[in-house]
């Protein structure tokens, strides 16, 4: 009868699972589950969520049915969606062009060396720490008619007598909600950009300064090309950002007046969770959809391109 | 079959779909995703559950009480633990009132009561995303028509409203228009936070007045009065101000005649020479300046922050703003001596008023329904309820006729206009019933919105089209 030392048992009973792991297909697999599953919990599940809950006549608590575009079709004659896609689209363009500018200048200024650099660098990041809701109370209240710091400002200057009412009037309420949109958003420019420009080597500077290259050249043809990659991934995430920004115009107009500062965020939470509609909500939430998909795509594809 | 009704089996597309209104019908009797998801779930849940319990000698059975039968009145089952949701009130001493009662209660029935509070404009999002789940506090303040948007979530609370009108008497028409859903009590009668002016006397004098106005004719005039000696304005909010723009905007539609909806809540009847009337004055005296040209932003703090930073003379508010002037020790309360209470303005025929309105709720998913009703009778008990509105010092007012007063409206007289008040109340959407229809109107501020537009335009045929427009669509929308 033959014998089965225990060591021979052993081997045998190790030998698949050691083979399993060896294969370094089979462990990729094996150790991409956990990240898999928690993106499907917490962004497959909710994105699709949300695709089925705009394709249906859901009420909060009801069930709904399918009822394929008809949301979409019903928001399409609604003024007020109407006005909140335009001022989204302006809102995310305009403040998106500031936030490069002023980033750009920022990270440049920040990248020459000069007392309290630190103590500089750190300050200028204040407005992306703090809890928006905290700091765009803070400009609720400075843009005050009737208490308010700017206005105080504005009439002892003597440019007007009363002051503006900066919330009050459909045009300056939508730019003071720009205004504050930029603020908070430009030290993130500047900060991602400063990271590129510190990668980018001296030599390079050198080199362009010995041929006699100016400020504006070395920029366009060294820091420019350079720090590509970083402008479209800060691009692309501030984009989508706003174009989602929720907590800002909320807190500082709610859509007044009149919903002429609604966007698509605000609109979106007013008919789906306050007026229990939350189908149509999230039809309103999800038009902009195709189109970020397109900006996202167009990102990834110029990042891909090869210099 | 309509046409646009989705035929069983086929494809709302091959049905005729249109996307139509009309389309918001729920008939479908198929499974839902969420039909599905719960019933696997549970099948899941039972069969993980079963063989544990099992192990742990347990049956399986929920140790959640038995419903009371019928005309019983509900017990508190000791260890029963239940939450109620709701606002922070602007008088922090009736929370903490709240708090002392549900601690005695728990104390004496041995369960556990937790009151959660959240700030006003978060308990409406916080309370949606529990009927959304199914799943939350055991009782929720409802404000306003509340019942009729979460109708599937809330419990029929008919009993305890039946044993409430027995002891307390008739329920103030708000209260009860907004609990009652479909003839079912939805909610439970609880409060209402009364609207009234408050105002400077020492301003009021140097204007050279003798009484507060009473009528709008008469606000109109004294604000004229007010300006023409450079004294601060009258102030009321014409933003997004989920209290106080309403609250101003709607009573100065019906006093002079506006609706919005008729009173079947089938036909939007906004456009009419009455609304006319009322954009008109409003135009004039906003044009003018009688009133405040700075309001257009204004939330439900700012008219307190300007009052109480001496910026204006008069302002419609809960007695929040009188209170803090008067009862508390706050730095800013320099205008204590010199702050009066009045009476909603009215028209010659139309005295109406519109309050923020409070109900409880008991939710569907409660395991402790008889705790949860024994609680709110418990807060509705006249000597716990009359100590909760005299530590709110005139803040709230009583939904039941035996609860209509307390002891702080008869040693304060200056608070009796908040009083009077409460019997004029409506809701938004009068003369129709509360419905989901009239709660949306609500909550997109049409009816702000039409004067808000009216007076910056001067274009009052232009709002009203406006505002016709956007309640045609929310009306078409089934309730």
């Amino acid at each position: 009868m033959a014998t089965v030392t225990p060591r021979a048992a052993l081997t045998r009973l190790a030998g698949p699972r050691v083979r399993l792991f060896e294969r370094e297909t089979h462990l990729g697999y094996l150790l991409l589950i956990p990240a898999l599953l928690l993106l499907l919990v917490f962004v497959a599940y909710p994105f699709f969520f949300g695709i089925w809950l705009s394709l249906s006549n859901s009420q909060i608590g009801q069930n709904g049915h399918f009822i394929g575009l008809g949301n979409f079709q019903f928001e399409r004659s609604d003024t007020v969606f109407i006005g909140a896609f335009m001022n989204t689209v302006s809102y995310t363009a305009i403040t998106t062009v500031f936030k490069l500018g002023l980033g750009m200048i920022m990270a440049l200024l920040l990248n020459q060396v000069f007392p309290a650099q630190r103590f500089v660098r750190a300050a200028l990041l204040l407005p992306w720490i703090i809890p928006s809701v905290l700091s765009t109370l803070a400009w609720r209240w400075m843009f005050d008619p009737t208490f308010s710091v700017v206005n105080w400002v504005v009439i002892h200057s003597h440019f007007s007598a009363t002051g503006v009412d900066w919330l009050g009037k459909t045009t300056s309420a939508l730019a003071a909600l720009m205004i504050v949109n930029v603020w908070r958003g430009t030290p993130f420019y500047g900060i991602a950009f400063l990271a590129g420009l510190q990668t980018i080597p001296v030599d390079l500077y050198e080199a362009a300064r010995v041929d006699g290259a100016s400020r504006l050249q070395q920029f366009r043809v060294i820091t420019l090309p350079m720090l590509r990659p970083v402008l479209l991934v800060v691009l692309l995430l501030s984009t989508i950002l706003t174009f989602a920004d929720f907590t800002l115009p909320y807190v500082l107009t709610n859509g007044a007046p009149f919903n002429s500062t609604q966007v698509l965020s605000t609109w979106a939470f007013q008919t789906g969770v306050n007026g229990g509609y939350i189908g149509i909500g999230a039809s309103i939430s999800l038009v902009l959809f195709p189109l970020l998909t397109v900006i996202v795509a167009g990102v990834m594809l110029t990042l891909r391109r090869p210099e | 079959m309509a046409e646009s009704e989705v035929e069983p089996g086929k494809a709302p597309r091959e049905a005729g779909f249109t996307g139509t209104p009309e389309a918001w019908r729920i008939t479908d009797p198929r499974w839902s995703r969420r039909d599905f998801l719960r019933t696997s779930s549970l099948a899941a849940a039972g069969l993980a559950a079963g063989p544990l319990l099992a192990a742990c000698g347990g049956s399986g059975s929920s140790t959640a009480a038995s419903p009371a039968p019928a005309g019983a009145i509900p017990k508190p089952r000791p260890g029963a633990k239940i939450q109620l949701l709701q606002w922070n009130s602007f008088v922090p001493a009736a929370d903490e009132e709240i708090r002392r009662q549900a601690k005695a209660f728990s104390d004496a029935n041995n369960v556990e009561v937790t009151i959660q509070t959240v700030t006003g404009d978060q308990l409406q999002p916080k309370t949606a995303a529990a009927v959304e789940a199914g799943s939350g506090p055991d009782i929720i303040q409802m404000q306003y028509g509340w019942p009729h948007l979460y109708d599937t979530a809330c419990l029929d609370v008919g009993d305890v409203v039946a044993i409430l009108k027995d002891k307390l008497g008739a329920i103030n028409q708000v209260n009860d228009a907004f609990c009652k859903v479909n003839g079912k009590y939805l909610a439970v009668p609880y409060a209402q936070v009364p609207n009234a002016w408050t105002y400077r006397t020492d301003l009021w004098q140097q204007a050279g007045f003798t009484s507060f106005f009473k009528t709008w004719d008469e606000l109109a005039a004294d604000g004229k009065q007010l300006k023409s000696k450079n004294l601060p304005p009258i102030a009321v909010s014409l933003g997004h101000a989920y209290g106080d723009a309403i609250t101003m905007w709607y009573p100065v539609l019906w006093d002079f005649g506006g609706r919005e909806v008729s009173s079947d809540g089938k036909h939007v009847t906004i456009s009419s020479k009455e609304t006319e009337s009322a954009l008109k004055w409003a135009i004039d005296t906003w044009k003018n300046g009688y009133i405040s040209q700075n309001t257009l932003s204004w939330l439900d703090p700012d008219n307190n922050q300007a009052y109480h930073s001496g910026l204006i003379t008069a302002t419609l508010n809960g007695a929040s703003i009188y209170i803090k002037e008067v009862y508390t020790t706050a730095t800013n309360h320099k205008f204590a001596a010199v702050s009066d209470n009045a009476d909603q303005a009215k028209s010659a025929t139309s005295a109406a008023t519109l309050n923020l309105i409070f109900n409880h709720a008991v939710m569907k998913w409660t395991q402790e329904a008889d705790t949860a009703k024994a609680f709110i009778l418990y807060l509705m008990d006249q000597a716990n309820y009359t100590s909760w509105l005299n530590a709110s010092v005139g803040y709230n007012g009583g939904p039941f006729k035996a609860l209509s007063t307390a002891d702080i409206f008869q040693k304060d007289t200056k608070l009796k206009p908040f009083l009077d008040v409460i019997g004029q109340g409506r809701w938004p959407g009068w003369p129709a019933q509360p419905s989901k229809a009239t709660a949306q109107s609500q909550v997109q501020f049409v009816i702000v919105d039409m004067f808000a537009k009216a007076v910056t335009s001067g274009d009052a045929k232009g709002a009203i089209a406006d505002a016709e427009q956007k309640l045609k669509r929310i009306y078409e929308l089934p309730s």
